[in-house]
């Protein structure tokens, strides 16, 4: 374990390490334009020249290996000097449209002005090389001018994606990045060629013009697209979620996601969001939905659920959170109705990769929280089967999935009463006969277990619609109507709740969780799969 | 007009009939002065007008191109400074490949407008600039609310003159003369050619 020293602080890292990395891991930020922690390293950016003892001349950080006894000066004189120089050759045909640029302030080149150039530019806008602007690859926006070559995305696209769309063409001054005769960019991991892009060359097409990164709040989340659940940021502003983005996770993620999970904050906003409960009048299949108070709903739900007694079903949802799903059986327990969440056989699904990178044929994100929890008890095929046979008086679903099962549709037909909690009206919400108003994933707390058996965090960034409420809270409600309200009044404490009750989260709690999530011990259901 | 006397008072004194001999000897002396003097402390307001400077920061105006187009590039750098939050931006695509973005939609609401003038230092390409317009006057609060063809056409409308506007004087020059003076006082640099030893 070599020991070094960069600016003056000692810091001991393991053999192989690059100085960028040992200064990253001290706190100490290297200005760097090429160098991604999860791309090889390229080296050409020469942003990152930093001073070591011994060496006669200036060392790029991110190419060299820590040896032990170095002795690393990142803002020495000379240091700061190079990579000024560094910086102003950079920006040489820069055209600064920062005004009309989404990459503003997020941007490493204006980070980068404001820490360590603050120079006077040399060259006048007119002498400038002029390349091509406004170039639509499809879900990217290409803007040559705006480019400092650093060529990470053609970095992602030759060791991530395998795809190698992009290439330099020309030489000197007159470098510049494209696609074979302008192709667009068709794989499904085009929205990180925006992310890795250290300028405003590749931006994104969805997010053009949107709206400025600096109003953006950032909100610690997961995606909810597939099992793999990816760690994001849930950018947000006034209540109104404008984009999601990859958050680092070396075990989950790296630093990706796939577009399909991009466009996942689309769903929350549409304006077919559930905003209050509705019961059918009219009587059963009857002719339309009436607007109901949550309550009166709730108390519909409860007198139909008492009147079954046992002779009811509970089918859990794998879009649920582990709270919600926690609350859920608890619920079932409660009226001792049947209980399962899901057709198929959900782990064969869970461990199908749908591509070579991220996705997940399993487009749930919590189907392993649900066989954690016990949801899987009764066997879908067992309820559905009492319902064709008349056995079951009242259906409580958690999420709308089953409603659009085709091959549920007769079962359904020979239930007196469904209630679902839905956060979007659509399809197959005519077979209910009661709708609760659910708040969807951006809206709550509460944890996701992914196909690894990882429990990770969602925090609530934006406010539910109208009366709509997380999951939990909705069983929760007609617990407390049955006379067994929950121990817990926030998806915090009702984890507690489950460390306390459920084997397999014993001993844990959300700080231990923490950002980076937390694998369940391998002993449960669901095998590990080795990372490729 | 003329100089303007200051009178302070002392409001731990007792009060007696002293401070109020001062008043109406100010009072009264006005009315001398208006009656015989023709010197008059009012103004007939909406016929005349008082002389305002050419820095006044009355209601704005958005500057255009040569073609009638906004010169706004939707950059929300004015929203962003602004301390009352009153501007509200949408952001649109231009064909023009220098111009890229414009404002479709672009907000003021004048009645939380602190007149600050933050939005004209703020703005890169000189597109927000006030006027000295200053009789602000509506039924509705919605009327109040500018939108951006008003704000254009106000352009036409500027009787009163421009007022705060960039070309008065170099707002953005101290900002950066502090951001030069740190940088040399904490890394020792001083932009320019690479100094070399010796």
């Amino acid at each position: 374990m070599p020991k070094i020293k960069i600016d003056g602080k000692e810091i001991e890292v393991a053999a192989g390490t690059s100085v960028i990395q040992a200064a990253s891991q001290l706190g100490i930020e290297i200005p760097h334009f090429c160098w991604h922690p999860d791309l090889p390293v390229d080296g050409n950016c020469r942003m990152c020249l930093v001073e070591i003892e011994k060496m006669p001349k200036l060392q790029i950080a991110c190419n060299t290996t820590v040896s032990d006894g170095m002795v690393v000066s990142t803002r020495s004189p000379k240091a700061a000097q190079a990579q000024r120089t560094t910086l102003e050759f950079l920006l040489v045909n820069h055209p600064i449209d920062c005004p009309v640029c989404d990459q503003a302030g997020e941007c490493y080149l204006q980070d980068q002005y404001m820490e360590h150039g603050l120079h006077d530019s040399k060259i006048d806008p007119e002498e400038k090389v002029q390349k091509r602007k406004v170039v639509d690859l499809g879900p990217i926006m290409l803007d040559a001018e705006r480019c400092v070559l650093c060529s990470r995305c053609l970095r992602f696209e030759s060791h991530v994606t395998g795809t190698n769309s992009f290439e330099f063409r020309n030489r000197g001054d007159h470098t510049q990045i494209a696609t074979f005769e302008d192709r667009p960019i068709t794989h499904n991991y085009a929205g990180n060629l925006a992310d890795v892009c250290p300028v405003g060359a590749l931006l994104s097409h969805d997010f053009r013009f949107k709206m400025r990164v600096w109003f953006l709040k950032g909100t610690e989340s997961v995606c909810p697209g597939c099992s793999t659940g990816c760690n994001i940021f849930v950018d947000h502003r006034d209540d109104e979620v404008h984009r999601l983005r990859p958050r680092r996770n070396v075990d989950v993620n790296r630093s990706w996601m796939c577009d399909i999970g991009r466009v996942e904050y689309k769903e929350i906003a549409l304006q077919t969001r559930l905003r209050s409960a509705r019961i059918r009048s009219g009587g059963n299949g009857g002719a339309s939905w009436a607007p109901a108070t949550l309550d009166a709903a709730l108390d519909a739900v409860l007198e139909r659920l008492q009147q079954a007694g046992s002779a009811c079903a509970f089918v859990a949802s794998p879009q649920a959170t582990n709270e919600d799903l926690y609350a859920f059986r608890l619920l079932a327990d409660k009226v001792s109705g049947m209980l399962d969440f899901r057709l198929g056989n959900p782990q064969d699904r869970t461990q199908v990769r749908e591509d070579k990178v991220l996705l997940r044929a399993d487009r749930n994100p919590n189907t392993t929280g649900c066989t954690d929890l016990g949801m899987g008890k009764s066997g879908i095929d067992a309820i559905l089967s009492a319902c064709r046979s008349g056995k079951v008086k009242a259906l409580l679903l958690q999420g709308p999935e089953l409603l659009r099962f085709v091959g549920a549709a007769d079962a359904l037909a020979a239930v007196p009463f469904i209630a679902v909690m839905a956060s979007h009206d659509g399809p197959g919400l005519e077979r209910a006969h009661v709708l609760l108003p659910a708040a969807a994933w951006a809206e709550v707390d509460g944890t996701f277990t992914n196909y690894q058996r990882r429990v990770q965090r969602i925090h609530r960034a934006v406010a539910a619609p109208g009366e709509a409420m997380p999951r939990w809270e909705l069983a929760g409600a007609l617990l407390r109507r049955l006379g067994a309200p929950l121990a817990a009044t926030s998806a915090r404490e009702l984890f507690v709740e489950i460390a306390r009750t459920v084997p397999a989260y014993a001993g844990l709690d959300l700080r231990a969780v923490g950002d980076a999530g937390r694998v369940l011990p391998p002993d449960g259901p669901a095998p590990q799969e080795a990372r490729a | 007009m003329g100089t303007t006397r200051v009178v302070t008072v002392d409001r731990d004194t007792k009060p007696g009939v002293g401070p109020i001999l001062l008043g109406m000897a100010i009072t009264f002396s006005n009315m001398v002065k208006t009656l015989f003097g023709r010197r008059y402390s009012t103004i007939q307001f909406p016929e005349q007008k008082r002389n305002t400077s050419g820095r006044y920061r009355g209601i704005h105006v958005l500057t255009q191109r040569m073609d009638g187009t906004p010169k706004c590039v939707a950059c929300y750098m004015c929203a962003t400074v602004c301390p009352a939050e009153c501007i509200y931006i949408e952001a649109g695509e231009r064909p023009e490949r220098d111009i890229e973005k414009y404002p479709t939609r672009f907000e003021i609401d004048l009645l939380r407008c602190v007149y600050c003038g933050f939005c004209v230092d703020a703005c890169p390409e000189e597109a927000i600039i006030m006027s000295r317009e200053n009789d602000l006057v509506g039924t509705t609060r919605a009327e109040l609310i500018i939108d951006r063809d008003r704000l254009m056409d106000r352009g036409k409308l500027m009787e009163y003159g421009a007022g705060y506007r960039p070309d008065e004087h170099d707002v953005r020059r101290p900002v950066r003369v502090a951001a030069l003076e740190r940088l040399k006082r904490e890394h020792g640099i001083v932009p320019g050619m690479p100094q070399r030893s010796e």
